[in-house]
This record gives C-alpha cells, sequence and structure tokens, in this order.
C-alpha cells in the first residue's frame, strides 16, 4: 500500500474526514444550500434531457440521428473546457502546490508522485464535467429504458474522455513551466481560460438556440447540429465517446471507439510520465526560481488619489486595494468573464421577440421590467459576495500592519465600502438602464428601477462590507475560499431575501400605478397613500441593511482590535 | 556524509551560489552562516533535491542527489525554515504518512512516532489537528517528520527562529544527541551564539562564495581576532553587509 501512488492521496482524505469530524460553525447550514443547490441543478438537468430525449422520440429516425449527434456534441464541448482546466489545475498540483516541498524531499519514486499528482489533476479538473453529465445521461436512459450496461458503459466513457484531454493540458503545462517561470504562467493561464470561458459563452449565445424552438423551424434543426461537425470531429475522443454512449443506449457495443477512447487515454497516461519523468524536476525547479517579477506601475492609480477629496490614510488605503485587485490576474480576469455574461444579458433583452404577442407585448415589458430588477440585483449580490466581501480577508496576514496603526477600525472599513461601492453600483445601473432601455419600458418604471439598484447597491455592499469584516478568513487561499465560507453565504441568503423584498415592495405599487395609467383613471387617495408608504418601506429597508452591516463589521473589528 | 562540490545555482545572470564546496562528516554539526539573501537556503534547498544545481554535485551517503535521489533522500532528514505540514491532520497522522513516505511500515512505526513524539515533548497533541499549533510546536513537530526515519544526515535551515529557550534547549539537547549517533548535521542559522556553542565546524558564506571554513578557533584566527566573539569575527568577515542588517535590526 505505501509503495502505491494512492499512498499520496491519503493526507486529501484524512483531511476531508477530518474536516467532517470537527464541523465549524455554519458548515451543515452551508452543506444544506449548497446540498439542495445541487439537488436542484441535478434536478433540473435530468428533466431537461428527460424532456429532450422524449421529444425526439416522436421523431424516429430523425430523433435517433439528432440524439446521437447531440451526444458527441455534449462530450465536444467539454473537450475544450477540460483541456483549459487540465492545464490550469496542473500549474498548481504539478508545481506550486505547497505540499510538493515535503513531497519532493521524500524517497518517492517520481513515476509514483506523477501517478498520485495526475489523478488529482484529472478529478479536479473533471468533477464538474461529471456532475453535469450524469443526470444528463441518466435522463436520457430513463426515458429510452437503457440497460444496465448503458449506465456502466457511461461512466467508464466519461473517466477515459476526461483523461485525454486533461493529459493534454498537464502536457501543455510542462511544456509552459518549462519555458517561463510557473508564476508568470499561471497568471498568463488564468487569463486565458478566462478569455476562452467568456469566448466560449459569447459564441454560444451568438448561436441563437432560442430559434430551435420555434416550431417553424424545425427544418433548419439538422443544419444547426451539421454545422458544428466537421471532416476531423471523427478524429475527437468527442466523437468516439458519443458513439460509445449511443451504441450501448441501443443496446449493443462499440468495441471500435472503445478501442480508440481506452488506447488513446492509456497512451495519454504512459507518454504524460515519460514526460514528466524527463522534464518535471527541472520545471519544478524553475517555480522556485521567483525572477523578479515585472509587474504595471499603475501610476494613473496614484493620479486619480491625489485628485480624490480624501484623507492622506484613505488616499493610501485606496491605492493599496485598487493596485493589488489590478496585480492580482486570477481577480480581474473574473471580471472579464463577468463582462462577456452582461453583454450576454444585454443582448437577450434586445433580441427578445415581443412584437410576437402585440396585445400584451406592454404588459409583458413591464414585467420583465421588474424582472430584471430582480435579475440585477442578484449580479449585484454575486459581484458583492465575489469582490466586495473578501476585501477585509485580502488584508490576510498583513491585517496586522492596519490593527497596529493609529487608523480607527470604522476609516478602515469605510474605505473598503467606498471602494466596493463605485465599481458595483456602476455595473448595476448600467445593467438595469440599459437593458430597460433597450426593453423600451415605461418611464416611470424606468426611474423607479433606477433609484430601486441606486439603493440596493448601499444595502448589498454594505452588508458585504460589513459581514466580510465579522466573519474575515484571514489565512484563506484565495477570495473565492473567502466568498464559499460561511459568512460568505450568510450574505448570499440575506441578499437574496433582500432582493425579493424589494421587489415586492416596488413591484406592486409601480404595477398598480401603471394600471391606473393604462385606464386614464386618477389613483384614489388611500391607494396612493399605500403605494407611498411601500416605496418609504423599501427605502427604509435598505438604508438599514446597509447601516447595520456596517456597524455591525465595525463593532466586529473593534472588538478584534481590543 | 553530505559532501557538496563546487555547487553553482545561477538565476539568469545573478548567481545565487557561486561554487559552494563543503563536507558534513559522521557525527559532525556544521554551522552554515552568512548575512541574509547570501545562498544559504539556496544551497540547503539543493542538497534536499528541492532545487536543480545549474552545476556542480551533492554526495548524501554515498549517493549523488541528481543521479539516485530516491537513496539520497532515504538517508536525509531536511527542516526547511518554511516547512509545509497538513494543516488539517492531526499530529499523528502527518508523522504516520510521513514515515510512509519514507517507507516504515508495520506496528514498529507508531512506536517510533511515540517515541519522536515522546523526545519533541508534543505526545500530549497527537491527537490535535496541526492547525492549531503554535509556531514552536509546529517546529518540534517537523523535527519529529525529519528524525523518524532515522536518517544518517540532517540539513537544517534556521532551526531557532520562533522557539522559546526551552524549545531552543531541547533542539539543541536533541542535535547533539544525534550527532553523538553519528548523524551529520548541516545547519544554517543566524544566531551566532548557537553556532559558536553547537558547532564543530563553520563554513561562512558572503554572496554565494564560501569565504571562511574551519573551527569557530580556526574562523576567530582567520579573522585576526583569536579572543574574539564569534558575532565580533563573523561581522568583521561579512563586512557592510552584516553591519547594515545589524543598524537595520536596531
Amino acid at each position: 500500500m505505501k509503495g502505491a501512488f494512492t499512498y499520496l492521496l491519503l493526507p486529501a482524505i484524512w483531511s476531508s474526514r477530518n474536516r467532517a469530524a470537527r464541523r465549524q460553525p455554519g458548515d451543515l447550514t452551508r452543506a444544506f444550500l449548497f446540498g439542495a443547490t445541487g439537488i436542484g441543478v441535478f434536478a433540473a438537468l435530468f428533466y431537461a434531457a428527460a424532456w429532450v430525449t422524449w421529444q425526439l422520440n416522436s421523431y424516429e429516425e430523425l430523433g435517433d440521428y439528432l440524439l446521437r449527434l447531440g451526444l458527441s456534441w455534449i462530450f465536444m464541448t467539454f473537450l475544450a473546457f477540460l483541456t483549459f482546466s487540465g492545464i490550469v489545475t496542473a500549474l498548481s498540483t504539478f508545481f506550486l502546490s505547497d505540499d510538493l516541498r515535503l513531497l519532493l524531499t521524500a524517497p518517492i519514486a517520481s513515476r509514483r508522485l506523477f501517478y498520485a499528482r495526475f489523478a488529482r489533476t484529472v478529478a479536479q479538473s473533471s468533477w464538474m464535467v461529471v456532475v453535469f453529465i450524469a443526470p444528463v445521461l441518466l435522463g436520457v436512459g430513463v426515458v429510452r429504458c437503457a440497460p444496465v450496461s448503458f449506465y456502466v458503459t457511461s461512466a467508464l466513457t466519461t473517466l477515459a474522455f476526461a483523461i485525454i484531454p486533461v493529459a493534454v493540458g498537464t502536457g501543455s503545462t510542462l511544456l509552459l513551466v518549462n519555458v517561463f517561470p510557473a508564476r508568470r504562467a499561471r497568471d498568463l493561464l488564468m487569463l486565458m481560460s478566462f478569455l476562452f470561458v467568456g469566448s466560449v459563452v459569447i459564441l454560444l449565445r451568438m448561436l441563437r438556440p432560442e430559434q430551435l424552438m420555434r416550431a417553424e423551424s424545425l427544418p433548419d434543426l439538422t443544419g444547426f447540429f451539421s454545422s458544428l461537425q466537421s471532416p476531423l470531429t471523427p478524429l475527437l475522443p468527442s466523437f468516439w465517446a458519443g458513439e460509445l454512449v449511443f451504441a450501448s443506449l441501443k443496446g449493443g457495443w462499440d468495441l471500435m471507439h472503445a478501442g480508440a477512447l481506452w488506447s488513446t487515454a492509456l497512451a495519454c497516461c504512459v507518454g504524460l510520465r515519460i514526460a514528466d519523468e524527463r522534464w518535471h524536476f527541472s520545471g519544478y525547479s524553475r517555480s522556485q526560481e521567483a525572477p523578479k517579477a515585472r509587474f504595471a506601475h499603475f501610476r494613473g492609480v496614484d493620479v486619480i488619489a491625489r485628485r480624490l477629496p480624501l484623507s492622506p490614510v484613505r488616499k493610501q488605503l485606496f491605492i493599496k486595494d485598487v493596485k493589488i485587485f489590478l496585480r492580482d490576474v486570477s481577480q480581474w480576469s473574473q471580471l472579464l468573464l463577468l463582462l462577456a455574461l452582461v453583454l450576454i444579458y444585454l443582448y437577450n433583452f434586445r433580441v427578445l421577440d415581443l412584437g410576437r404577442i402585440p396585445y400584451m407585448s406592454g404588459f409583458v415589458k413591464n414585467v420583465y421590467a421588474l424582472l430584471n430588477l430582480g435579475m440585477a440585483g442578484f449580479v449585484l449580490a454575486t459581484v458583492a459576495v465575489r469582490f466586495v466581501f473578501p476585501m477585509v480577508s485580502a488584508e490576510g496576514r498583513a491585517f496586522w500592519l492596519v490593527r497596529k496603526s493609529p487608523l480607527e477600525m470604522r476609516d478602515f472599513l469605510w474605505s473598503k465600502f467606498w471602494i466596493g461601492l463605485i465599481p458595483v453600483l456602476l455595473l448595476a445601473e448600467t445593467l438595469t438602464v440599459a437593458a430597460n432601455e433597450l426593453l423600451d419600458v415605461d418611464p416611470f418604471l424606468k426611474s423607479v428601477a433606477a433609484v430601486a439598484i441606486l439603493f440596493l447597491s448601499f444595502a448589498l455592499v454594505g452588508l458585504a462590507t460589513g459581514l466580510g469584516a465579522r466573519y474575515p478568513r484571514f489565512t484563506a487561499d484565495s477570495p473565492s475560499d473567502v466568498s464559499g465560507s460561511y459568512g460568505g453565504v450568510a450574505f448570499m441568503v440575506i441578499a437574496v431575501l433582500l432582493v425579493i423584498a424589494i421587489i415586492a415592495l416596488v413591484g406592486w405599487p409601480s404595477t398598480t400605478y401603471l394600471y391606473y395609467q393604462l385606464r386614464q383613471r386618477p389613483i384614489p387617495g388611500v391607494r396612493l397613500a399605500s403605494m407611498g408608504a411601500c416605496f418609504v418601506g423599501a427605502i427604509l429597508l435598505t438604508l438599514a441593511t446597509w447601516l447595520h452591516g456596517m456597524r455591525s463589521g465595525i463593532r466586529a473589528l473593534d472588538a478584534m482590535s481590543n | 556524509m553530505i559532501a557538496v562540490e563546487h555547487l553553482v545555482k545561477q538565476y539568469g545572470r545573478f548567481t545565487a551560489v557561486d561554487d559552494v564546496s563543503l563536507d558534513v562528516q559522521p557525527g559532525e554539526i556544521h554551522g552554515f552562516l552568512g548575512p541574509n539573501g547570501a545562498g544559504k537556503t539556496t544551497t540547503l534547498r539543493m542538497i534536499a533535491g528541492l532545487l536543480k544545481p545549474t552545476s556542480g554535485r551533492v554526495v548524501v551517503d554515498g549517493h549523488d542527489v541528481a543521479l539516485e535521489p530516491e537513496q539520497a533522500k532515504s538517508s536525509l532528514g531536511f527542516i526547511p525554515d518554511r516547512p509545509f505540514i497538513y494543516e488539517k491532520l492531526t499530529a499523528g497522522e502527518f508523522l504516520r504518512f510521513h514515515g510512509g513516505l519514507y517507507g516504515l511500515e508495520g506496528d514498529g512505526v507508531m512506536d517510533r512516532v511515540h517515541e519522536m513524539l515522546d523526545l519533541f515533548e508534543l505526545r500530549r497533541v497527537e491527537h490535535e489537528l496541526v492547525e492549531s499549533f503554535s509556531h514552536g510546536m509546529k517546529q518540534r513537530l517537523v523535527m519529529c517528520a525529519a528524525f523518524l526515519h532515522r536518517p544518517r544526515a540532517v540539513a537544517v535551515d534556521e532551526p531557532m527562529v520562533g522557539l522559546d529557550p526551552r524549545g531552543a534547549r531541547l533542539i539543541k539537547d536533541v542535535f547533539r544527541r544525534m550527532s553523538e549517533r553519528g548523524v551529520a548535521i548541516l545547519m544554517s542559522t543566524h544566531t551566532l551564539e548557537v553556532a559558536q556553542e553547537m558547532c564543530h565546524r563553520l563554513s561562512i558564506i558572503l554572496k554565494g562564495k564560501i569565504i571562511a571554513q574551519g573551527t569557530v578557533d580556526e574562523i576567530r584566527q582567520l579573522a585576526g581576532g583569536a579572543d574574539d566573539h564569534l558575532t565580533s569575527v563573523f561581522l568583521r568577515l561579512t563586512g557592510g553587509t552584516a553591519l547594515q542588517e545589524l543598524e537595520e535590526a536596531v
């Protein structure tokens, strides 16, 4: 056992067991929330796959053809994702992981270390794919009353399929690290991977898959899928995996594609192991060399800070936070991804064909305006939990600098608030105003939504800053770890409830106003008063959330200092 | 037991370690001294097999680290300046896993783990998670791990940093006992009193080069002050850099 590569995976298993045995406050809540979300996503994917398969059943041979293409297409989508994921994960598992400092001083055969690291890389890179693909294949199998062999084949196929692109990704990392220093390569890859995900999302959106839902466009369906095929497609592992799964769905065996898939996966493992034995140590050694990093000075930040009407202390905090954020590629590259999602979000409103329901379009537009407010609120909450909530924790082990200085915790936290508020407010207002403009909603609703999102921004950024100070994780490895902590989950729960409450408080008076406006009747005094009360209630609720969140954060920081 | 021959490490055009040679005999405690950034840690990392030398070679217990890394590492215990420990493992689990990496198997492993935990006064925290340990406790745990497989040579980087006087005393005693049993110890340190008290021989490194080597008395004579304290000798040999360090510290 101690000679097997699996021995090297024991610390991860023991650590998980110890983590489960010694629960921390909020672990159960987090497990419940994540578990429920996971089950929800699983059920939705299962239902969607089952529904599509059911629909395709009515087209007999065409249905079979489309299902076969669809399976191959799903695997093809994951092929690129797994390759990129493999590149980024391998950089961490093979070169930057802290435990390598321990393992590489031990007398472990390089082959053993390679298999342990590669198993970890495959698991970390592909778990999301498995989570997505399992309910889809299950849904297809249930509707088609597939034999047990279909599920076994699917599991084995997914495993072999995942190994190939991850091995290619790991090989690319091995090459990159031997050319660039690992830490610079990490920045490069991080940026590339986010740009890749962003462009895939935009590309998928531009294909306008919603056209397929129109009854009159059925003849276009085969054309749509055919456009995704190329002469190279049969040479890809995604095609072999799709064929293999489809054959087992029909109760048969496709030994040719099974052989191609497994022999390629094994060849990838062996080839990569040989390359690893040859180049891993030199790459790892380079990753330890830490050459003088090239970095941008961002002198513009100093210029802006000088012009801002801030105290010297706040100016310095502003400069520090902005520069650290801009120099961390993993941080701002996520912003690029977010930007891509925002563009798609707005594009969706542009292509929304409400003219197809002429009598209802006015009403639907205004309902969409409220829906848009809700969506912007949720985007706002997500951005706040990812970027604003970890701001105090991001001080990390350097927080003693702030604590030992004469700076008051109140000033420190308010500085964090303003730094977080401005970009978040700009994003939220742009989203809301642009989407309502594209929808051409009623001017009254436009104004209500713009004001509501302003107050929501203050409330959510204040809450995120305050809770981030109350539940900091100074030792976390990355901001995403902080976002996923107990405090982050608590913030998301409160934020979602707040957004729902605001939609209710703003939605009812707005629709009431539109109702009377449409009928060109005056609004009765009592109703007007209740509408006003709702608006005032929404304002008070957001102000209370904002100020209470900040106060509780300041109190927590003061208690920490004392 | 540890032989370093003409070791060179270059980072681009910068030479961090420049033709360093030293030899640590069985039972010897060899002090490796030098100001910050002189190349001590880089040399030790090359001895431990964590860094690839640009040229030169390291031999541990007769095995070349580059050519026979497994055999060389089996004979070596390495205590880095910034050790890694799995924070979510208990002290006992960490040592058991570490023993496994060095091929320790069977019923004797736990006896050896307990022996080490007793030696470094950590037995009472055997079942505690490492994340709850103080810096000194972690340092002692890393030493437990380094001595667990009965190495014939030990390379240790700044062992006394962050230890309380009792912990420092304990480590010194353990090192002396290990040296009496024939273990070769190469110890980098800034604490000159420790070097003076414990080391049989010293090597002083400055800007990547060994500038003095020998017993404490030989180095005193080399610096031209036979009765001087080692601190004065060190400052005289390393010149401005060390003085600058002192000024900065003050």
